[in-house]
C-alpha cells in the first residue's frame, strides 16, 4: 500500500481517482494559479483598470467642493443627553385650552418635532387631542413677532428689548405713582406659581387688577350651579361611573370640559366584550354635534324647547314615576309645581317626538339612578342648567360629579369687563397689559374693549403672534411659546405638572412670566422666572411630598415626570339649596329662528386660525375646511331657497352678520348653528380670509344667558361663497345613492341586544379560489384594528399622522379641487331620514392589503410588499402614473399634485423655521410623487433596530403607530397578527370583526370592529 | 340594367380612365407647386394650436400637474382620454393598408397613403400623452428596461408596461410599412424633380428603386409580408390599452368586453377622421377622380358597421352589469346613464350611435356635407366615450365618501387643443412633402393596367 487513503462516505472509497485528484486541488488550476499579484507585471490588465478606475475616482471627487453643499458642523462637544439619531422625551403641559394635559415633547437634535400625552398625567392618560397634536406648528410660526413693536402714529416699528422693557416699566411707573389702575387682562390662570407672581406684581404695582376670562366660557352654567349649589365648584363629569348619559346640546366629546379625558371615560365603557357595562347615550339637540353622532338615541330638537323637554322629563317621573325616585330629601311638590305644565302628550304632539323615546329616557334614567347624568351644553341657557342639575341631584347623579380644575385666580364675572371699560372712559387706568389673549377678538363690540385699548394711555400686548388685540396696542411684546416656557399646573387639588422649555426661543423672546418678574425686579433677564419658579416650588411645593429627599433631586424627579401627585383630595359633597325655585323666572321659549353659536372643533379661541394643520382638519360631521358656516337643515333651506354655501344676513336686536349657510342632515327644525373662534380680521397669511365672526351679535346679556338666541331674523343675501368639503354631500332623500355603505357593507353595525341574542351576523366573504399561488409570511406580519364603538371621529389621529409624517397642507384651494393629502381621514355616513338621520363614522387609512391591487399596476414597481406584509412606496422610483391610486379602492393614497409647500401660501411651508418642524425620520415626498399611510414604518424599523441592537425578537406590541399613540378611546390597535398572545390576534379575530370591500379578496390588514348601538328595543333600530 | 346586375364585377376604383402620366401630375402636383395662402393659413391655424398646447405643457412642467382638474380619486382624466383617443385615430390606417389589402380591397388604394401616414402622426401624439400625464415627466424613462445599476426593472404585471410595447411596435410597424409603400413613389418623384435638394433627398430616401422587374417582386413580397405582420397588431394596441383598464378591479373598468369594444371603437374613430381629413384634401387638390365618392360610401359603410359594434358594446355592458349581479357593477352603468356625468354619456350614444344610423340611407352614405358632418360627430362622440368610461368611473367607485366631481381646467383644454394643433400640423406638413395617394398602387388599379388579353 502506498499513500494511506483518508475517506468521508462509501462514495468517496470507491471512487476513481479524479475524485480524489479534484480533493487534492481544491480549486481547478486556471482558478487560483493564475493570479498572483505580486508575480503579474507592472502594467497587468487589472492593475491598468485599477488604477484608470482610482484616477477617474479621485478626479471626480476632487473636482467638486462639497463645502459649496451647505456646511457641516459636527459637535465639537456632544451636547449632554443629545445622541444624534434617537430622539429625547421631555415631560411637560399642554397650553392650547384651559384643559392643560399633560404632554411629551418628542424632540430629535434638539429641535421638538412631535408632542403626544403623558401616561402618568391623572387626567389625560398619555393622550391629547388634535389641537394639542397640531400646536407644534405654532411653535415654528415663521410669522410670529420676533421683536418688539411700538405703534408710532398708525405704524409699527421695531425697538429693542432694553427699549421696550424700559418703556413699559416707566408707563407701569407712572401710571402706579399716578393711583391709576393697571389692568391685566389674561386667560384663566391655572399656575399657582404665575398667581404668586401676579400677587408680588400686585405688591410692586398696588393699582394692579386681573381681568381674566375665557373665550365662550359659559357664565350661564356657572350661575345656574351657583344657584343650586352655593359656594361651591362647579364640577365636571366622570364618564366612566355614567351608564345613561343624556347630552342636552353637549358637545362633551369633542370640545367640552376636558374632552379627551371624557372620550376615554365614555370609550371605556363601549367594550362589546362587557356588555353588561356598555353605556347607553342619548343627545337632544338642535345642531348635529359629534356626540350626537355618536347617540344610541338622538332626537333633534329645537333649542328653544331644550327647557320644556327637561321639564317634560322631570314631570314624567314625579307624576308616574314617583315611587322609583330613591332620594326622598327634595320638595318634590314644589319641583312638580314647577314642571306641572309641561305633559308628555303635549310635548309629544308639538314637537313630534316619539313618546317612546322619552319615556324610555325616563325608564332608564330611574332605572340607573346615581350612575346616569344629564349633561347640560355650554352654551344652553340658565333655566336649563339648573334644570339639569335638579334632575341630577333627584336622581343621585351627583356621584358622577368629579373635580373641575380650579384657577389659581378665580375667574372675573362679566361684570368686571364692563367696569373695566367704563374705568377706562372715566380715566381711571393707566395701563392695560393683555397677557397672551385677545379680548378685542373674544368680547362682542357691545363691550368696546377695542376702543378701550385703544383710549387707555398705554397698552401693553403679550402675544406670539399679531391679532386683533395687538393691533389696537400700543406696544406688543413677543413672547415664548409654550415649548420654550417654564411654567407649572395646579387643578386646585390633588396634582401639579410642570412645563419645561425643550428649547431656546427660536426668535429670541421672552417668556412673559420673565417680563414680568422684570418688572418687580426692575430689570430683564431671561432666565429669571425659571428661579422663581423653583422657588416657589421649594417653598409651596416640596414639603407636601414628605420625600426624603433633597429638593434638587424632588424637582429634576417632577420635571422628569412632568406630575407630582399629592393627597389632598377633598370629598365631593354637594349640598343643594332649593331656593331657585321659589323665584324661578322661566326665561322666553317661544322662538321662529334659533341659532346657536358654539365652540369650534379645532381652532380653540381663534388663537389656532393660524395653524394650517387644525384649518385643514376636516370637520368631523361635514368634514368642511378652513371655514366656519351656519348649518341649516334641508328642509329649511330648501324653504329659503337656499344652496350650499349661499351667504345669509342674521339679525338679532338690531344688530347682524353675515355667513354662508351648509345643509346638514339632522339639524332641528327653525335652528341655524354656527361655531365661533373663526374671522379674525387680524391674522397671519395662514389665517386671512378664514371664515365668519358671529361673536358680535351677542351682547353682554346674551352672554348670561347662554349662546343660543332666539327670534333671530335670517336672510339671503344672494351672495355665495364656496365651502371646502373634503367629501361630496348627497341628500338623504336621494334613493339612487342612499345607504350605499351599507349595501356594501362599508359599515356593519347592530344593536347590544341583537349581539347578545346571538343575533348579529356580521357578512365575511367566503375564502376565493386564486390562481396565484399565495405568499406565506413568517414572523412578523403587521395589522391593524380599529374598534368603531370606541371611535368618536376627534381628528386626534389625523393630526398625530399629520405631524408624524410631515403631511403637507394643501390649502382651501386645493381642498375646493379634492387634493387634501391626510393619510388617514374619517369617513362620515349618513343614514336614515335628513331629518333624524343616524350616523357611522370609520377612520380609513391604507388597508395594507396582501394583494393590494395598488402593487400589480405600478409599472415601476414604485409601490410594493415587504416580507412584514406592508405596502410600501419607493418615493424615489415613483414617476406619478397614479394608477395605483385608481385602482385602490379604498382611495387612500394622495398625490402630489404641486410641491404643495412651495404652492401653499406662498412658500410659507419653506420658510426657515418650519423646516426644523420636519420628522427627520419621514421623507418629505416631492411634487409628482404618490404618498400613503405607511404604517408608521420608521416606528417600526425603529423599535426593530432596538431590538437587533439588544438581541431580543421583534414583538409587534412593541411598536405604536402614530395614530394609535393619539387615539383619546384608544381605538386602535396594532401589532403582530401572527402573536398569538397579543391584543391584536384577540381582535383580529373578533366575532365583530370585518374587512371593509373583503368580497374583493384583496386581503385587507385593518380590521373593523362593527358598532353596536346600544338600543333598548328592537323596534328602535 | 337595374334588374340583372352583376355583383361579381366590381366598380371602378378610380374614376374615368386618367392616363398613368396623368395620375402622376394629379397626385405630385401639390409636392411641386408653391403653396397657395390658404396652406398657409390652414398651418398657421394649427401650428397655433401646438403652440397652445406647448405653453400648457410648459407651464404644467414647470409648475406640477396641478395645473389640471385631476384630483384624489380622479387620478386620470382628460391627458388618458385623449391617448386613448388618438391611439384609436390611429387605428383606421392599419387597417385600411393591411386588413384590406389582404382581403384585396382595390378600393383602398386611395385612401390607404393618408390612412398609413395618418396612423403614425396618431399615435405619435398618444404617445406622448402616457409620458407627460406622469407627476414626473423627467423619470419616463424609468417606464422602459433599461438595465441600471440599481438593478431596477420594471414591473410586467403592470398594463402601462405593456402599453410601452404596444404602442411603440405598433409606431415601428406601422412607420416600416409606411415607408416600404413610400419606396416606388420617392423613386418617381426622384425622376420627375428638377429641384437639386429635392433630388438628394428623395435619392437617398428611394434607396436606388430603378422600377425593375425584380425591384417588384421583392416589394410585393414584403409588403404582403409586412401587411401580414401588421394585421395582429390592428387588433393588438387597442386590446392592450383596453387593458389599462380592463386589468383594474375598478366596477366599469373590470370587464372582458372591453378589447373587442375598444378594437371596434377605434376602427371607427379612425375612420371618421380619415373620411374626415380626406374629403378637404379631394376637394383642395383635385383628386377627386382618385378618391372616388364611392369609396367614401364604403368608409362610412364600415363606419355603420363599427359604429353598431360599439352600440352593441354599450348595451351588453348594461346587461352584464345586471346579469351579474354585481350591485357594485350595476351602481356604476346605472350611474352613467342617471348619475353625475349622464351629460357625457348622452353626448357618446347619441354621437356614435344614433347619428351613425342615417347611413342606412344611401342618399346621406353619399351626401358629402351630411357625411362630414357624421364623421365630426363620431370622433366627438368617441372622445367622450373615453371621458365616460375613464372619469365617470373613477368618479364613483366603491366608497361613496371619496366619489368627487371632476372638472377640466383650461389647462386641460389647451393640451387637448395642442394635441389637435400637433396631428394637423404634421399632417399639413404630409401633404406637401409626400405624395398624399400611392400613385404606384392607383396606377395598378386604373381600368386597363392590368394585364389582358386582347
Amino acid at each position: 500500500m502506498g499513500e494511506k487513503k483518508y475517506w468521508k462516505s462509501f462514495v468517496d472509497l470507491k471512487s476513481k481517482t479524479l475524485s480524489k485528484a479534484l480533493k487534492q486541488q481544491e480549486f481547478s488550476y486556471e482558478t487560483t494559479q493564475d493570479f498572483h499579484l505580486n508575480q503579474l507585471d507592472d502594467i497587468s490588465r487589472r492593475r491598468f483598470l485599477a488604477l484608470s478606475a482610482a484616477t477617474v475616482a479621485i478626479a471626480t471627487t476632487s473636482c467638486t467642493n462639497y463645502r459649496d453643499k451647505g456646511s457641516i458642523v459636527p459637535y465639537n462637544k456632544k451636547p449632554e443627553n443629545v445622541l444624534p439619531g434617537k430622539p429625547s422625551y421631555y415631560a411637560s403641559t399642554c397650553t392650547a385650552c384651559s384643559n392643560h394635559c399633560g404632554i411629551l415633547i418628542k424632540t430629535r437634535e434638539g429641535r421638538p418635532i412631535k408632542v403626544d400625552g403623558n401616561p402618568d398625567h391623572p387626567l389625560s392618560r398619555g393622550k391629547i387631542c388634535a389641537r394639542g397634536q397640531a400646536s407644534i406648528l405654532n411653535l415654528y410660526d415663521p410669522e410670529k413677532i420676533k421683536k418688539p413693536l411700538k405703534k408710532e402714529g398708525e405704524k409699527f416699528t421695531e425697538i429693542n428689548w432694553e427699549l421696550a422693557f424700559s418703556e413699559l416699566l416707566t408707563n407701569l411707573n407712572t401710571a402706579s405713582n399716578n393711583g391709576k389702575e393697571i389692568a391685566i387682562v389674561t386667560k384663566p390662570i391655572y399656575s399657582p406659581s404665575l398667581a404668586k407672581l401676579m400677587s408680588e406684581f400686585q405688591k410692586k404695582f398696588p393699582t394692579t387688577k386681573i381681568y381674566s376670562y375665557e373665550f365662550l366660557e359659559s357664565y350661564a352654567k356657572f350661575n345656574a350651579w351657583n344657584k343650586i349649589y352655593p359656594n361651591s365648584e362647579i364640577p365636571e363629569y366622570d364618564f366612566s361611573s355614567a351608564k345613561i348619559v343624556v347630552s342636552l346640546e353637549s358637545n362633551f366629546l369633542a370640545n367640552e370640559g376636558n374632552f379627551v379625558k371624557n372620550i376615554r371615560q365614555f370609550s371605556e365603557k363601549r367594550n362589546v366584550d362587557k356588555l353588561k357595562d356598555f353605556n347607553r347615550l342619548y343627545s337632544i339637540e338642535g345642531d348635529l354635534s359629534l356626540t350626537g353622532a355618536n347617540a344610541d338615541y338622538r332626537i333633534p330638537l329645537n333649542p328653544a324647547c331644550h327647557f320644556e323637554f327637561l321639564a317634560t322629563v322631570l314631570n314624567e317621573m314625579l307624576t308616574n314615576n314617583f315611587n322609583r325616585i330613591q332620594n326622598k330629601n327634595f320638595p318634590s311638590k314644589d319641583v312638580l309645581f314647577l314642571v306641572m305644565s309641561h305633559n308628555l302628550e303635549q310635548f309629544s304632539n308639538k314637537t313630534g317626538i316619539d313618546k317612546k323615546i322619552i319615556k324610555t329616557l325616563v325608564d332608564d334614567l330611574l332605572n340607573n339612578q346615581g350612575s346616569s347624568i344629564i349633561v347640560a351644553g355650554d352654551s344652553v341657557q340658565e333655566d336649563v342648567h339648573l334644570l339639569a342639575f335638579l334632575v341630577n341631584e333627584i336622581l343621585g347623579n351627583t356621584k358622577v360629579y368629579k373635580q373641575k380644575p380650579k384657577p389659581s385666580i378665580p375667574k372675573s364675572s362679566l361684570d368686571d369687563f364692563v367696569q373695566l371699560t367704563k374705568k377706562i372712559q372715566n380715566g381711571q387706568v393707566g395701563a392695560i397689559l393683555t397677557l397672551d389673549c385677545n379680548p378685542v377678538f373674544h368680547f362682542p363690540k357691545d363691550f368696546q374693549i377695542k376702543q378701550a385699548i385703544e383710549n387707555v394711555p398705554f397698552s401693553c400686548a403679550f402675544s406670539e403672534d399679531i391679532n386683533e388685540t395687538t393691533w389696537h396696542s400700543k406696544l406688543i411684546l413677543p413672547i415664548n411659546h409654550n415649548f420654550e416656557s417654564w411654567g407649572d399646573f395646579c387643578d386646585g387639588y390633588s396634582f401639579f405638572s410642570t412645563i419645561q422649555p425643550v428649547i431656546e426661543p427660536i426668535f429670541g423672546t421672552y417668556q412673559k412670566e420673565d417680563v414680568l418678574f422684570g418688572l418687580i425686579e426692575g430689570k430683564l433677564s431671561s432666565n429669571a422666572f425659571h428661579k422663581f419658579l423653583m422657588n416657589f416650588w421649594k417653598e409651596e411645593v416640596y414639603p407636601k411630598s414628605n420625600s426624603g429627599v433633597e429638593f434638587e433631586q424632588f424637582w429634576f424627579g417632577v420635571l422628569h415626570d412632568g406630575v407630582f401627585p399629592h393627597e389632598e383630595q377633598e370629598n365631593l359633597s354637594f349640598i343643594p339649596s332649593y331656593n331657585f325655585i321659589y323665584d324661578w323666572r322661566p326665561l322666553a321659549k317661544e322662538s321662529d329662528w334659533s341659532l346657536v353659536i358654539k365652540k369650534p372643533y379645532f381652532v380653540g379661541d381663534g388663537k389656532f386660525l393660524n395653524n394650517g394643520w387644525l384649518l385643514e382638519l376636516p370637520h368631523p360631521i361635514t368634514k368642511v375646511t378652513w371655514d366656519n358656516y351656519l348649518a341649516i337643515s334641508e328642509n329649511d333651506a330648501k324653504s329659503l331657497n337656499l344652496q350650499n354655501g349661499s351667504i345669509v344676513r342674521i339679525e338679532y336686536n338690531g344688530k347682524s352678520f353675515e355667513a354662508p349657510v351648509f345643509i346638514v342632515p339632522g339639524i332641528a327644525k327653525k335652528t341655524l348653528i354656527i361655531e365661533a373662534g373663526f374671522g379674525r380680521k387680524v391674522v397671519n397669511i395662514i389665517g386671512q380670509n378664514v371664515g365668519f365672526n358671529p361673536v358680535n351679535i351677542l351682547s353682554k346679556d346674551d352672554l348670561e344667558k347662554g349662546y343660543i338666541l332666539h327670534n333671530i331674523n335670517i336672510s339671503a343675501t344672494g351672495k355665495n361663497y364656496k365651502l371646502a368639503s373634503t367629501v361630496e354631500h348627497h341628500s338623504l332623500n336621494d334613493t339612487f345613492i342612499k345607504d350605499l355603505h351599507k349595501e356594501r357593507h362599508i359599515i356593519q353595525e347592530g344593536t347590544v341586544d341583537e349581539y347578545k341574542k346571538g343575533k348579529l351576523q356580521i357578512k365575511r366573504s367566503k375564502e376565493h379560489i386564486s390562481i396565484i399561488p399565495e405568499i406565506k409570511y413568517s414572523g412578523v406580519k403587521w395589522a391593524m384594528v380599529i374598534d368603531l364603538n370606541k371611535c368618536v371621529g376627534c381628528g386626534a389621529c389625523v393630526t398625530a399622522c399629520n405631524v408624524e409624517n410631515n403631511v403637507p397642507v394643501v390649502g382651501k384651494d386645493q381642498v375646493l379641487r379634492d387634493r387634501e393629502m391626510q393619510w388617514i381621514r374619517i369617513d362620515t355616513y349618513f343614514s336614515g331620514t335628513t331629518d333624524n338621520p343616524s350616523l357611522n363614522l370609520q377612520p380609513m387609512l391604507c388597508q395594507h392589503c396582501d394583494d393590494a391591487p395598488c402593487e400589480n399596476v405600478c409599472p415601476v414597481v414604485a409601490t410594493n410588499h415587504s416580507p412584514d406584509g406592508l405596502n410600501q412606496m419607493i418615493y424615489n422610483r415613483c414617476v406619478g402614473t397614479r394608477y395605483c391610486s385608481n385602482n385602490c379602492p379604498y382611495k387612500v393614497r394622495r398625490f402630489n399634485f404641486y410641491d404643495f409647500r412651495n404652492h401653499f401660501a406662498n412658500g410659507y411651508f419653506y420658510k426657515d423655521s418650519l423646516k426644523l418642524l420636519n420628522n427627520p425620520e419621514v421623507t418629505v415626498r416631492s411634487r409628482g410623487v404618490m404618498e400613503k399611510c405607511t404604517f408608521c414604518i420608521q416606528r417600526i424599523t425603529e423599535v426593530l433596530f432596538r431590538s437587533l441592537a439588544n438581541g431580543r425578537e421583534l414583538k409587534g406590541t412593541d411598536v405604536k403607530t402614530a395614530c394609535q399613540e393619539a387615539c383619546p378611546a384608544n381605538a386602535i390597535i396594532f401589532g403582530d397578527m401572527h402573536d398569538k398572545n397579543s391584543e391584536l390576534y384577540y381582535w383580529r379575530n373578533h366575532k365583530l370583526g370585518y374587512f371593509v370591500l373583503e368580497e374583493l379578496n384583496i386581503k385587507p390588514n385593518v380590521t373593523y370592529i362593527a358598532k353596536l348601538r346600544n338600543k333598548k328595543s328592537k323596534e328602535d333600530v | 340594367m337595374s334588374t340583372n346586375f352583376d355583383y361579381t364585377i366590381e366598380p371602378e376604383v378610380v374614376e374615368g380612365q386618367p392616363k398613368l402620366r396623368d395620375i402622376n401630375d394629379a397626385i405630385a402636383k401639390p409636392l411641386e407647386t408653391k403653396p397657395t395662402w390658404k396652406y398657409f393659413i390652414a398651418l398657421g391655424i394649427s401650428t397655433t394650436l401646438l403652440l397652445i398646447g406647448a405653453i400648457c405643457l410648459g407651464y404644467s412642467f414647470y409648475y406640477g400637474i396641478g395645473l389640471w382638474g385631476n384630483n384624489q380619486p380622479i387620478g386620470w382624466a382628460i391627458p388618458i382620454v385623449n391617448f386613448v383617443f388618438w391611439v384609436g385615430i390611429g387605428h383606421a390606417g392599419t387597417l385600411i393598408s393591411a386588413i384590406l389589402f389582404l382581403f384585396r380591397q382595390r378600393w383602398r388604394t386611395g385612401i390607404s397613403r393618408f390612412a398609413e401616414a395618418m396612423t403614425i402622426f396618431a399615435v405619435i401624439t398618444a404617445g406622448l400623452f402616457p409620458l407627460i400625464h406622469t407627476g414626473r415627466p423627467w423619470l419616463a424613462g424609468y417606464l422602459f428596461p433599461l438595465p441600471n445599476q440599481h438593478h431596477l426593472w420594471v414591473n410586467f404585471t403592470s398594463p402601462l408596461i405593456w402599453d410601452v410595447f404596444a404602442v411603440s411596435t405598433y409606431l415601428t410597424v406601422s412607420f416600416v410599412f409606411l415607408y416600404i409603400g413610400l419606396i416606388p413613389d420617392l423613386a418617381m418623384l426622384r425622376d420627375r424633380t428638377q429641384n437639386k435638394i429635392k433630388k438628394l433627398f428623395y435619392s437617398i430616401f428611394s434607396l436606388g428603386w430603378r422600377h425593375s422587374n425584380r425591384h417588384w417582386h421583392h416589394y410585393e413580397m414584403i409588403y404582403l409580408i409586412l401587411a401580414g405582420f401588421a394585421t395582429p397588431l390592428v387588433l393588438s394596441v387597442h386590446t392592450i390599452v383596453s387593458f389599462d383598464f380592463a386589468v383594474s378591479i375598478l366596477p366599469g373598468w373590470h370587464t372582458t368586453i372591453f378589447p373587442p369594444y375598444f378594437v371596434a371603437g377605434a376602427v371607427f374613430s379612425g375612420f371618421a377622421m380619415v373620411q374626415n381629413v380626406l374629403i378637404i384634401i379631394r376637394k383642395v387638390f383635385n383628386l377627386e377622380h382618385i378618391i372616388t365618392l364611392d369609396t367614401l360610401e364604403k368608409m362610412n359603410k364600415v363606419m355603420l358597421a363599427t359604429g353598431m359594434m360599439v352600440g352593441y358594446s354599450y348595451g351588453m355592458e348594461f346587461f352584464i352589469a345586471w346579469y351579474s349581479g354585481n350591485p357594485l357593477e350595476t351602481f356604476v352603468f346605472v350611474n352613467r346613464a342617471i348619475g353625475n356625468y349622464a351629460w357625457a354619456y348622452w353626448i357618446m350614444v347619441s354621437c356614435n350611435v344614433i347619428f351613425t344610423q342615417l347611413f342606412w340611407f344611401k342618399i346621406i352614405r353619399r351626401n358629402i356635407v351630411v357625411m362630414f358632418i357624421i364623421g365630426v360627430l363620431v370622433n366627438v362622440g368617441m372622445w367622450f366615450e373615453r371621458f365616460v368610461i375613464v372619469v365617470s368611473t373613477l368618479s364613483r367607485d366603491f366608497l361613496p365618501t371619496s366619489w368627487d366631481y371632476y372638472k377640466p381646467t383650461l389647462v386641460d383644454i389647451g393640451i387637448l387643443l395642442g394635441s389637435f394643433g400637433l396631428f394637423f400640423t404634421l399632417v399639413i406638413l404630409f401633404i406637401r412633402n409626400l405624395p398624399v395617394v400611392s400613385i404606384s398602387e392607383v396606377k395598378a388599379v386604373v381600368k386597363g393596367s392590368q394585364p389582358s388579353h386582347h
